[in-house]
């Protein structure tokens, strides 16, 4: 009985071994497959989490600020863009996270070639009160870098889901206890990750909550020099 | 006899120590701060942390400031990475405990501003508990950009 079932623990183990074998080789052959030549180049540990497996091409898409100035795709190539979706009735995530971009922005001036490449952009994603002139001031009190941008549904539904940044309005939903009718006073739910776009404007990496401006600024520096080293390759 | 009245006296100031803070004040308000915004935002965000050295819970249950026409005890949730708000009725605070209100979380949602505040002004709000007692504390509006967030003392940001 015992010499039986050592047979079945053998037969088994040699059974799982062929399998593990056979995956490894199979999952290897397949990750170390990739369309064209571009050469896979590992990204450092520190900046693995922050960063999109496979940067995704964005496709094209208009939004508005101040002064009737539109920005597409095109404003966002050339520049690393950090973009941040909430509404300015948001009295605390909203402000904590641009105080904390504006912040990272700062830190990010010891290095001015990366400090140079940088541009923040706050969507609001409640184009019913907040009007592209209120944007305007709200983003450039954070620092000068941020630009205020919103747009009709459709338009912003066609960028931020590029970007899964969901977002919900809710228009029964008071922000004062009890009130029945919020009329204006309704809440917003939204992303609370902050977005990183290449210059080539394909959405690269992403800092989700809860984050800090030296984490923000120091890994942002190391995906900068990732990224142009393996561009050069 | 002597053991038994240094025994008595250690009772007394230990009991002492938990029913009230050096003062003999029941309930403290520490840190009041309100969140810097852009001048045309109406709506802002107010901090702080209520200590508790009663016995027995306490209740917030209402709070008001002159330089607001409504202010509500409201939470920031997280549910994977989207976020949104709620209202709260109150706030328990349970006995000799703490409750910190700050960014990312539970928050005093101060809304339509009577005048546009900037860093460095002084805001007097009345926090009312259940039992009727009122609290007078005055919140100076700064900046939180190096507040952090609400979790951040859960996240270990070394290991990235």
């Amino acid at each position: 009985m015992n010499n039986q079932r050592g047979v079945l623990t053998r037969r088994s183990l040699a059974i799982l071994l062929a399998i593990a074998v056979v995956s490894t080789v199979v999952v290897t052959a397949f990750i170390g497959w990739r369309p064209g030549n571009e050469a896979v180049v590992k990204p450092p540990e520190e900046i693995e989490d922050y960063l999109f497996w496979q940067a995704k091409e964005l496709t094209d898409f208009k939004l508005t600020g101040a002064d009737s100035k539109t920005l597409g795709l095109n404003d966002l190539k050339g520049k690393w863009s950090f973009i941040f979706f909430g509404y300015v009735h948001c009295p605390d995530v909203c402000p904590l996270t641009m105080g904390i971009m504006g912040q990272a922005f700062k830190l990010m001036e010891k290095n001015p070639a990366a400090y140079q490449e940088v541009q923040g952009i706050f969507v609001s994603v409640d184009p019913k009160r907040d009007t592209p002139e209120l944007l305007k001031e709200y983003a450039s009190y954070f620092s000068n870098k941020f630009t205020g941008v919103t747009g009709e549904t459709a338009q912003l539904d066609a960028f931020s889901r590029q970007m899964s940044a969901l977002y919900t309005i809710h228009p029964k939903e008071a922000q004062k206890p009890g009130d029945t009718n919020p009329g204006d006073n309704y809440l917003v739910t939204h992303s609370s990750t902050i977005f990183l776009i290449d210059p080539q404007g394909r959405l690269y990496g992403r800092f989700p909550p809860p984050q800090l401006p030296q984490e923000i600024a120091e890994v942002f520096i190391k995906i900068r020099t990732f990224y142009n080293e393996r561009e050069k390759k | 006899m002597k053991v038994f009245l240094k025994t008595l006296i250690a009772l007394m100031l230990g009991l002492a120590g938990l029913n009230a803070s050096a003062d003999g004040v029941d309930v403290k308000i520490l840190d009041p701060w309100v969140l810097a915004a852009p001048p045309s935002v109406k709506t802002l965000a107010a901090y702080l942390e209520i200590k508790n050295y009663g016995g027995n819970p306490r209740i917030l249950t209402n709070v008001s400031s002159p330089a607001f026409d409504q202010v509500s005890i409201h939470r920031s949730v997280m549910h994977g990475n989207m976020v949104h708000m709620e209202h709260l009725k109150d706030l328990t605070i349970p006995p000799r405990a703490s409750v910190a209100l700050k960014p990312g979380g539970l928050h005093l949602m101060l809304m339509d501003a009577k005048k546009p505040l900037k860093i460095g002004d002084q805001v007097p709000m009345t926090l009312t508990f259940q039992s009727g007692e009122k609290i007078e504390v005055t919140a100076v509006v700064r900046s939180g950009q190096m507040e952090g967030m609400e979790g951040h003392q859960h996240m270990n940001h070394s290991g990235h």
